[in-house]
């Protein structure tokens, strides 16, 4: 008998709600003027999660977000839900985020050493993505103490070291990996990979060393060339030494010399075992010089002053250097004097021109500065010119030239290689350091471009 | 073609191992004197009733120096064919001595574990072992097999020993299988010989040996050559083991049988494997080569040091060159091994070569690298039907080949040096 009673109560109840309406105006509903900012912050329909919940702005996500993060809520729980909020940020490729979020989730240390497991490996993978394969490996590394067994470590471990150029380690993991799924594609591929970057990386180890070795013996080949020949080597370093330098030193000449030598250009040795040097010739009157890179040890000088002066060069303006009319000096620092070839004389003579430099470089008083012998080469004629007796005059410290014209000039000479170079320059400025004779001449000295006598 | 190779895969080709007793431990106490005349060389009456007085000091029960001392009588007897036969009779004897070797200290396991070595060496005694204990060789295996075992190596050359023969060999597939759930026995022993230091007191050489055997199987070399998994490959770095060339022989002695499936050389020949650099690197000496010649050459063998030492042991570098043979059976085969630089390894080591027979191996080598191609329909040489008699002929033609060069050598040791220099092949 109640039923019907019911069916009567709920059918008074729906008329007397829809009398409500007729009577009473709708109210709590979105204003027309704000509805899509209103409806905005509804968490169902929110398009994007305020970076701050504010509760009087946002009540209703302040309300979830504090169900979801309760404290009260066991840290197992916790622990999953910053787990899911990290997938989600990953799905999102905001990886940034995600190590944030798995950050969190290991910061509640649950007990649960597969959800941690997994906590570290997700973690791993989110900083494997922003290129950070140190800490994915260290990540991946404490996902294994947990847990492992745990493939998904292995494999994302074995993509660190791949990456991290570890190829043997790589190897190791996928063979670890392996143990756990023999038949893993994924593993076996990059194993496979990494196998053959490492072989490759210790053929390119091999083959350095033995490029290596290679320079060694070229350069105590050298070394014992030059000592064959009795010539000296001179450094600053071993100026007061007048012995032979060591071989150590000769090893620090060598290779020194490619860094120093802004043309590259080196001693070397051929088939027949003879010697090819890098000449520089100085011509101190217009401050100008000429680099020859191979100068053969048999070769003379008459040949490359036949080349050279081919043409006459731009700054030659009385177009007097003629191969003829040319004397080849060098000096010795030792004892601060000059000599013209192997002939004390400073008479006008073509003889000397005709030995090679082979003969010269031998001579006891011979110094070589970082491998490149230092060669002055000026103008003169049977009648002396002004430079060359205003040269000569300098050099030897004395006002006239008096009745012992024949004694040797006086000159002290460095030659410096400048520590920067401008590679496309044609010109290149030496810094010539105790030259006596050109700083009391005011010059300074200009190199041209090489020119190589085959 | 050249001369007949082996129609099936053989076992490791190192002899027998054979353990000699050394000297024999200070005897203590009255009983042991009683021992010493068993193992006495002096003929008695009843020499098998003689070696059944050994039984109750190998109990499990017995005193440890007794034990200790009746061991090694039993190790002394191995050391002929009479007293292998002797112990081998014992069917009591030989169950003691097969629990003593699997008992922990301080039981002699290690002395045990020789004498059963030694016993296992002569392929006749073969099955009296395995008649004494039916789980003889589960018991080897799970010894070998144990991380913490001391005698792993020992054990293991027990299996190498018995597994050289197809019955014994046959029983110990049947153990692996049986050796436990999940993963198959064959993959636990090729980890245990794959891993470093997976015995910290035992090296596990014996390993290669006994995987070399078992690849004369089918169902082996099939598990090997799986290409969903990662086995072969894993094996190919032995192939320059430094530290025993136990292990090395019975590595590359595995691979030779694998060569055999020639359905698989292309695979093994690819990148997934690259067996090749592994099987030439092994034969590659400190010569120089030319850039170009270089780079025509796998990355594992350019570049290599002047101090790059060839296989010492002929043995092994013999199998190297018929395992490249092998490859080299069919037309894809033969490019791929051409292509990789194969000949310029192979000229090198031919020139360097001692050995009478590995360098007729190797001159045969050569001659199907840079020989014509054969005849349509004989392309997979090792599917060609030889008739009998033409195979008897390539047998003996063989064999007229090898004394030739042996007598031509015996001639330069023997000739004065300058006829020697004037026979020096050019």
């Amino acid at each position: 008998m109640e039923r019907p009673e019911l069916e009567a109560s709920s059918d008074d109840a729906m008329d007397s709600f829809l009398e409500k309406f007729q009577s009473q105006p709708y109210s709590g509903g979105f204003h027309e003027d704000q509805w899509e900012e209103e409806f905005e912050k509804i968490p169902l329909f929110m398009k994007k999660a305020p970076s701050e919940i504010d509760p009087k702005e946002n009540p209703d996500l302040a309300c979830l977000q504090s169900i979801i993060f309760d404290e009260e809520r066991s840290p197992e729980e916790q622990a999953k839900t910053y787990k899911d909020e990290g997938n989600d940020y990953f799905k999102e490729k905001d990886y940034k985020k995600a190590v944030i979020s798995y950050t969190e989730g290991l910061k509640k240390k649950c007990a649960d050493p597969d959800l941690n497991a997994v906590l570290y490996t997700n973690r791993a993978a989110a900083q494997y993505y922003l290129g950070n394969f140190r800490s994915a490996l260290n990540d991946v590394t404490a996902a294994r103490k947990l847990k492992p067994c745990h493939l998904k470590a292995i494999v994302r471990g074995a993509l660190c070291h791949l990456e991290l150029k570890n190829y043997g380690e790589a190897v190791t993991w996928c063979d670890e990996g392996l143990q756990i799924d023999a038949t893993e594609k994924k593993l076996l591929e990059m194993r496979a990979k990494a196998d053959k970057l490492k072989r490759t990386e210790q053929r390119d180890i091999r083959k350095a060393k033995l490029k290596e070795k290679k320079e060694q013996h070229q350069n105590e080949a050298l070394l014992q060339a030059i000592k064959a020949r009795s010539i000296r080597l001179v450094s600053e370093a071993a100026g007061e030494d007048e012995d032979s330098a060591s071989e150590g030193l000769g090893e620090l000449f060598l290779n020194g010399l490619s860094s120093e030598n802004p043309y590259g250009a080196r001693l070397s040795v051929d088939d027949q075992g003879r010697l090819s040097w890098p000449v520089l010739f100085l011509y101190p009157e217009y401050a100008q010089s000429d680099f020859i890179s191979a100068f053969h040890e048999d070769s003379r000088f008459i040949d490359h002053l036949m080349v050279m002066f081919g043409e006459t060069p731009s700054w030659d303006l009385e177009q007097k250097y003629c191969p003829d009319n040319l004397e080849v000096y060098f000096e010795d620092e030792d004892r601060a004097e000059l000599y013209q070839g192997s002939n004390w004389s400073c008479s006008c003579q073509p003889t000397p021109q005709q030995h090679p430099i082979l003969n010269s470089l031998s001579e006891a008083r011979d110094q070589i500065h970082l491998m490149v012998p230092s060669w002055i080469c000026f103008c003169c004629t049977t009648m002396k010119t002004p430079f060359s007796s205003r040269y000569k005059t300098v050099c030897l410290g004395h006002d006239t030239l008096g009745p012992s014209g024949l004694q040797p000039p006086s000159l002290t000479w460095e030659t410096h290689w400048p520590a920067e170079t401008d590679s496309g320059s044609s010109d290149m400025v030496l810094k010539l350091c105790g030259v006596r004779g050109l700083e009391k001449l005011g010059l300074t000295l200009h190199c041209r471009q090489t020119k190589r006598v085959m | 073609m050249g001369g007949a190779t082996a129609t099936s895969p053989r076992g490791a080709a190192a002899p027998n191992e054979l353990i000699r007793m050394g000297d024999t431990e200070a005897e203590a106490g009255p009983l042991a004197g009683r021992l010493a005349s068993v193992g006495s060389a002096m003929p008695e009456a009843h020499p098998t009733a003689e070696a059944a007085k050994l039984l109750p000091f190998l109990a499990l029960e017995a005193r440890a120096d007794l034990q200790a001392a009746a061991v090694q009588h039993a190790l002394a007897l191995t050391g002929s064919e009479p007293g292998r036969t002797l112990l081998a009779g014992q069917a009591a004897l030989l169950r003691a001595l097969i629990e003593l070797a699997v008992a922990p200290a301080p039981a002699p396991a290690r002395e045990a574990t020789r004498v059963l070595i030694n016993l296992a060496a002569d392929p006749g005694l073969h099955k009296p072992l395995l008649a004494a204990e039916p789980e003889l060789l589960a018991c080897l295996l799970g010894c070998t097999l144990d991380p913490q075992w001391p005698w792993a190596e020992e054990a293991a050359a027990v299996l190498a020993n018995l597994s050289r023969e197809p019955a014994p060999c046959a029983a110990l597939m049947e153990a692996l299988a049986a050796s436990g759930p999940g993963e198959s026995g064959l993959e636990r022993l090729v980890r245990a010989l794959c891993t470093p230091g997976y015995n910290a007191r035992a090296p596990l050489h014996y390993l290669g040996p006994v995987l070399s055997n078992l690849s004369q199987r089918p169902a082996t070399r099939a598990f090997l050559l799986d290409p969903d998994r990662c086995v072969v490959q894993r094996l190919l770095p032995l192939t320059q083991y430094p530290d025993s060339s136990v292990r090395r022989g019975g590595v590359v002695g595995t691979l030779r049988n694998c060569c055999f499936e020639h359905r698989h050389h292309e695979w093994l020949l690819g990148p997934e494997v690259d067996i090749l650099p592994f099987l030439l690197l092994p034969l590659a000496g400190p010569e120089d080569f030319s850039e170009e010649e270089m780079d025509r050459l796998p990355v594992d063998l350019q570049y290599l040091p002047p101090d790059k030492q060839r296989e010492p042991d002929a043995d092994i570098r013999k199998m190297l060159i018929e395992a490249i043979m092998l490859l080299t059976a069919t037309a894809p085969g033969r490019k791929q091994v051409r292509d990789q630089g194969a000949y310029l390894i192979l000229r090198e080591l031919h020139s360097w070569e001692p050995e009478p027979d590995v360098q007729v191996a190797c001159e045969k080598l050569i001659q199907v690298l840079i020989g014509d191609e054969p005849e349509h329909g004989l392309e997979n040489l090792l599917e060609v039907q030889v008739p009998e008699d033409v195979e008897r002929q390539l047998q003996q033609q063989d064999r007229q080949e090898q004394e030739q060069c042996k007598r031509e050598h015996q001639e330069l040791e023997l000739a004065p040096e300058p006829q020697a220099e004037g026979a020096a092949p050019t």
